[in-house]
C-alpha cells in the first residue's frame, strides 16, 4: 500500500473538481491536506496520509472527469472514521440536506399539513433551519446535551433558529420615543407624528423583530400607548385604525418563511397601576405634559374598536389567528366604569370567534403575555422600569421541554428514582440554557454590525435586548401520561393521581429555582405550546419503550396519530366539565411562572356573551387559573374559503 | 319526579348564567320537531339519575353554578316538581323552568311560592286551536285556556321570563311569527329558535333545511313591531 502511494504521488490525478465556492479547478491533493489542518487542527502527517488514501479511492473509482468538493469531503470523512478520528470527522462535517429531500420540499406540495406553508420563502426557511439545527447540535451544544435532545429525553425548541433568542415582550414606547432605525435599512424614520404612522412602524418593527427572535412578539398595553395619538380622532377613523392594525398584523404571513408574525396585543380596560402617573409620550416622541391616566377615554375607545374588528373577522368572516388579543382581568378592571359592557364585547368575540385570551392578574401582580401561554410577572425592578416604559422589554432566550412519560417508564414505579431522573434531566436542560446564553451573548457582543444588530442597538443607553432580564424556560410534556404510568390512573381519575401530578410540578418548580440560583440564571416553568413536540416524543417513546409507552399513549397508534397530553393538562379527550377543568388545571398555574392556559371548548354552541363574561369573572375570583380562552370549533374550506361552526 | 338526564355545565341555556340542566321524562304534547322525543316516547329507556349525585355536584360547584334549568319533556306534568325546586332553592340555586305553559295551575303555584327565577315558555303557534294542534302534535280540543292564562300570568307576575317559538319551515309561515308576536304584545322578551334537523322523530321533517341566519333576522324584525326585546338563537 505504502509503495503504491509513493509511486503515484509524483503524477497527480488528471481530474477536475467542482468546488463549493463556484469554480472548477484541477485536482490538487494538497487542498485536502490544508483544509483538514485548517478546519480540524489535524496534524500534517495524518492529513497527508488521509489525502493519499482518498486519492487512491478516487483513482480506483474510475471517475473520468469531474469530482465535486462535497464528494471528496464524504470520502475524507470515511477515511477519518476508519482511522477512529471521530471528533475530527465531526469538525469536518458538511451540513446539508439530501437532494431527494430538497426535491420533495421544493416541488411536492404537502397539502395535508395546513401548518406548513409552501412558497419559495417557506422552503428557504425550512432548508436554512435544517442546517442551523445540525449546526446547533454539533457545534453549540456538547454531545451529551445534543444526544438528550435527539433521543427525546427532552426537546430543545427552535434549534433551527439557534442564533436568535426565543421570544420577546416589547413596548410601543420605544418606537414612539426613538422612531424606526433598523439595521440594513437605507433610511431612518423619526418618531411618528400620526397614529397611522405609529401603526406602520409597529408592524415593520414587529417584522424586524421576527427576524431576530424565533417565536412570539408581544406588545404591552397597546391600546393605552396608542391613546395619546388618538386624541380627537373620531369614531370612523378610530375604527379604521383598529382595522388596519389587526389586518396588517394578520396579513404579515408574507414575511419570514411565509409565517405570520406570532404577535400578541395586550389590552387593558383600566389604567394599570404601574402606568399611573407615568408621563405620556405623544406625537414626535415628545412628552405631552399629561400622564397616561389622562388618556383613558381614548385607550378605552381604541380597545373597543379593536374588539369590534375581532368580532367581525376577516374579509370572509373568519377569525384572525394573529395578533392575539390578551385582555387583562384585574381587580382594577372591576372598579373601572363601563367594564361590564366592554367585557361583554370581549366575551361576544369569544363566543363568535374565540380570539380573546383572558389573562388573570390577581392581587398586585401584573403580567405581560407574549405568546399563547407565555407571560412574565413583573418584578420590583420592572415596576421601576414602568416609569420609563420604553425600557420594558423582556425575553425568554430558550425553551427546553422535558419528556415526562419517559421518566416514568425509566423509574419503574419508584418515586425516588422518578424524581432523581427529573433532576438529572433538568440539570442537562439547564446546561443547554447556559450554552445558548453563551452563544447569544457572543453574537450580541459583536454589536450593531453583528448578526443580532437589531437587538444590540442602544438608543436608550442599553442594548435593546436586555440580557440581564432574559429568562430560560423549562416546559413539560405529558404530565398526565407520566402520572398514569406511575400511579395507574390519569389525573382526572383520582385525587391521588392528581396530587401526584401537583407534587411533580412543585418538584420541577423547586428544581428550576435551585438550578437558577446555582447558575445565576432566571429559570422558570412554562406550559410549552408543544403539539408537535408531544407527537415527536410519543413517536420516539413508542419506538424505544414499546408496550410501556403504548399503554398510556393517547390518539391512534394504528393511524400514526399518537400524542402525549400537552404540559400539565388533563386528558383533552375526556369530557371533563369546564368548571372542574378550570379549577383543577388552575391549581398548577401558580407554580408555572412563565404562564399557563386552560382551553374551554365550546363546540358548536354559541353561548350568550354574558354567560361567558360570568364564567371569566368567576374564574378570576374563585380559582387560581392564570389564563383561559374559549375555543369554538371551526371548519374552513380551503377551496371556497367558507367557514362554518362545528367540525365538518 | 324522575330525572333522566343531567348536564353539569351549560353556558347556552340561561342567558348570562352558568347553569346545570335537569331533564325530566314525559310530556303532554307531541311536537313533531321535538329534539328530546326519546324522553317523551320512551322515558323508560333511560336510567334515573340519582338526585343525590346532582345535589352533590351542585354543592361542590356552587361557587360557579348560578342555577339549574329544568327541561323536559314537560316538567310541569310532575306533581312533585315544586318539591324538587324547593330542594334546589334550599341549596341556594336559582331555578329556570322550560315549559309549554299548558299547566297553568302548576306554573302559578311555582311562581306564588317563589320557586322559579326564570320561566321560558313556548308559544308554539298562533293562538288558534287548529293551528296549535298541528304544531303541537295533539288535539287541543279547541281550548288554549291554559296557555293563554300562563301568558297573562307571566306578563303580570314579576318573575323574569321569555316567550319563545321554534321556527320550523314547512310547519309554519313567517306570518305566524308576526301573529304570535302580536298576541304577545307588551311581553318583556320574545326569542325565536332556529329549527335544527337533528334527532327528529318525524320523517317528513328530517329533510327540512333549517332557516338561514338572514331569514331569522327578518323574522326578528317582524316580531319587533310588537315586542321590544326580540332575538333569535341557534347555530
Amino acid at each position: 500500500m505504502e509503495t503504491r502511494l509513493e509511486s503515484k504521488d509524483a503524477t497527480d490525478l488528471a481530474l477536475f473538481v467542482k468546488v463549493s465556492r463556484g469554480d472548477i479547478v484541477e485536482w490538487d491533493r494538497q487542498r485536502i491536506v490544508e483544509s483538514l489542518i485548517h478546519e480540524t487542527g489535524l496534524d500534517r502527517e495524518t492529513a497527508e496520509k488521509i489525502s493519499l488514501e482518498v486519492r487512491d479511492i478516487v483513482e480506483d473509482s474510475g471517475i473520468k472527469k469531474y469530482l465535486t468538493g462535497p464528494l471528496i469531503r464524504e470520502l475524507v470523512n470515511t477515511q477519518l472514521i476508519r482511522h477512529g478520528l471521530i471528533d475530527t470527522r465531526t469538525d469536518y462535517t458538511r451540513l446539508g440536506v439530501p437532494i431527494f429531500d430538497v426535491h420533495e420540499m421544493v416541488v411536492q406540495h404537502n397539502k395535508e399539513n395546513a401548518n406548513v406553508p409552501h412558497g419559495p420563502e417557506a422552503t428557504n426557511l425550512s432548508l436554512a433551519e435544517s442546517i442551523k439545527k445540525q449546526y446547533a447540535l454539533l457545534k453549540v451544544f456538547p454531545s451529551e446535551i445534543a444526544a438528550g435532545h435527539e433521543r427525546g429525553d427532552f426537546h430543545l425548541h427552535d434549534l433551527g433558529m439557534i442564533d436568535r433568542p426565543y421570544c420577546s415582550g416589547n413596548s410601543l414606547e420605544y418606537i414612539k420615543k426613538f422612531g424606526l432605525n433598523l439595521p440594513n435599512a437605507l433610511s431612518i424614520s423619526k418618531p411618528p407624528k400620526h397614529p397611522e404612522v405609529l401603526l406602520l412602524h409597529l408592524i415593520k418593527f414587529s417584522a424586524a423583530l421576527q427576524g431576530s427572535f424565533a417565536g412570539a412578539i408581544g406588545w404591552d398595553a397597546v391600546n393605552l400607548f396608542f391613546a395619546p395619538f388618538l386624541k380627537g380622532v373620531d369614531d370612523k377613523r378610530m375604527e379604521q385604525i383598529a382595522q388596519m392594525l389587526v389586518f396588517e398584523f394578520a396579513q404579515q404571513a408574507v414575511a419570514r418563511g411565509g409565517q405570520s408574525i406570532f404577535s400578541d396585543l395586550n389590552i387593558y380596560w383600566e389604567i394599570p397601576k404601574h402606568f399611573e402617573g407615568v408621563p405620556a409620550i405623544g406625537p414626535g416622541g415628545e412628552f405631552t405634559g399629561n400622564n397616561y391616566e389622562d388618556y383613558l377615554p381614548e385607550a378605552q375607545r381604541f380597545a373597543t374598536a379593536l374588539f369590534n374588528v375581532y368580532k367581525g373577522g376577516d374579509g370572509m368572516g373568519r377569525p384572525f389567528f394573529f395578533p392575539k388579543p390578551q385582555l387583562h382581568i384585574t381587580e382594577r378592571l372591576f372598579k373601572t366604569e363601563g367594564y361590564e359592557e366592554f367585557l361583554n364585547l370581549a366575551a361576544e368575540v369569544s363566543s363568535r370567534m374565540g380570539n380573546t385570551y383572558y389573562v388573570m392578574d390577581r392581587g398586585e401582580t401584573a403580567k405581560i403575555s407574549e405568546c399563547c401561554r407565555l407571560s412574565f410577572k413583573l418584578e420590583e425592578q420592572d415596576f421601576e422600569d414602568a416609569k420609563t416604559p420604553w425600557k420594558m422589554r423582556y425575553s425568554a432566550m430558550q425553551n427546553a421541554t422535558l419528556n415526562l412519560p419517559r421518566v416514568a417508564y425509566q423509574a419503574n414505579g419508584d418515586d425516588e428514582e422518578l424524581f432523581d431522573i427529573i433532576s438529572e434531566r433538568m440539570k442537562l436542560m439547564a446546561q443547554a440554557h447556559e450554552y445558548k446564553r453563551r452563544f447569544i451573548t457572543r453574537l450580541l457582543s459583536m454589536g450593531n454590525q453583528g448578526p443580532l444588530g437589531l437587538l444590540a442597538m442602544t438608543k436608550d443607553g442599553e442594548p435593546y435586548y436586555r440580557l440581564h432580564r432574559a429568562t430560560f424556560l423549562f416546559g413539560m410534556v405529558g404530565l398526565n401520561e407520566m402520572v398514569q404510568y406511575h400511579t395507574g390512573e390519569e389525573m382526572h381519575q383520582s385525587r391521588e393521581a392528581f396530587k401526584f401530578g401537583l407534587r411533580t410540578i412543585a418538584y420541577m418548580n423547586k428544581e428550576s429555582e435551585r438550578l437558577g440560583e446555582e447558575m445565576g440564571m432566571r429559570f422558570v416553568l412554562e406550559q410549552t405550546p408543544a403539539e408537535s413536540t408531544a407527537y415527536r416524543m410519543a413517536k420516539l417513546d413508542l419506538a424505544h419503550f414499546g408496550d410501556k409507552a403504548a399503554s398510556v399513549m393517547k390518539g391512534s397508534i394504528e393511524l400514526g396519530e399518537m400524542y402525549y397530553t400537552n404540559s400539565t393538562y388533563l386528558n383533552v379527550r375526556e369530557r371533563i366539565n369546564p368548571i372542574e377543568r378550570v379549577k383543577k388545571e388552575g391549581m398548577f398555574h401558580p407554580m408555572i411562572h412563565a404562564g399557563s392556559l386552560t382551553h374551554i371548548w365550546l363546540g358548536e354552541a354559541r353561548p350568550d356573551p354574558a354567560s361567558i363574561a360570568n364564567f371569566v369573572i368567576k374564574t378570576f375570583k374563585k380559582t387560581l387559573n392564570d389564563q383561559i380562552c374559549f375555543s369554538p370549533e371551526f371548519t374552513s374550506c380551503l377551496d371556497c374559503g367558507k367557514t362554518v361552526r362545528g367540525l365538518a | 319526579m324522575d330525572v333522566k338526564g343531567f348536564m353539569e355545565t351549560s353556558l347556552v341555556d340561561w342567558d348570562g348564567r352558568i347553569a346545570s340542566l335537569v331533564f325530566t321524562p314525559g310530556c303532554n304534547l307531541r311536537c313533531p320537531y321535538c329534539y328530546n322525543h326519546e324522553l317523551v316516547y320512551e322515558p323508560g329507556s333511560y336510567d334515573n339519575v340519582p338526585k343525590e349525585s346532582i345535589f352533590s355536584f351542585l354543592d361542590e360547584h356552587s361557587d360557579f353554578i348560578d342555577g339549574v334549568v329544568i327541561v323536559g319533556g314537560e316538567p310541569t306534568v310532575h306533581s312533585d316538581l315544586p318539591d324538587f325546586c324547593r330542594a334546589l332553592k334550599e341549596r341556594g340555586m336559582m331555578v329556570k323552568l322550560d315549559t309549554n305553559g299548558t299547566r297553568f295551575g302548576v306554573l302559578k303555584a311555582l311562581i306564588n311560592e317563589n320557586l322559579v327565577d326564570y320561566v321560558a315558555m313556548d308559544v308554539k303557534a298562533p293562538l288558534e286551536p287548529e293551528k296549535y294542534s298541528r304544531v303541537a302534535g295533539v288535539d287541543m280540543n279547541g281550548n288554549l285556556d291554559g296557555i293563554v292564562r300562563s301568558i297573562e300570568l307571566l306578563k303580570a307576575s314579576g318573575v323574569d321570563y321569555e316567550f319563545r317559538t321554534t321556527y320550523v319551515p314547512t310547519l309554519m309561515e313567517p306570518e305566524d311569527i308576526e301573529d304570535i308576536a302580536r298576541e304577545l304584545r307588551g311581553a318583556k322578551r320574545y326569542v325565536l329558535q332556529k329549527y335544527a334537523p337533528l334527532n327528529i322523530r318525524v320523517e317528513e321533517l328530517r329533510g327540512v333545511a333549517p332557516p338561514t341566519d338572514e331569514e331569522m333576522d327578518a323574522l326578528v324584525e317582524r316580531a319587533r313591531r310588537y315586542v321590544e326585546d326580540v332575538k333569535w338563537r341557534g347555530k
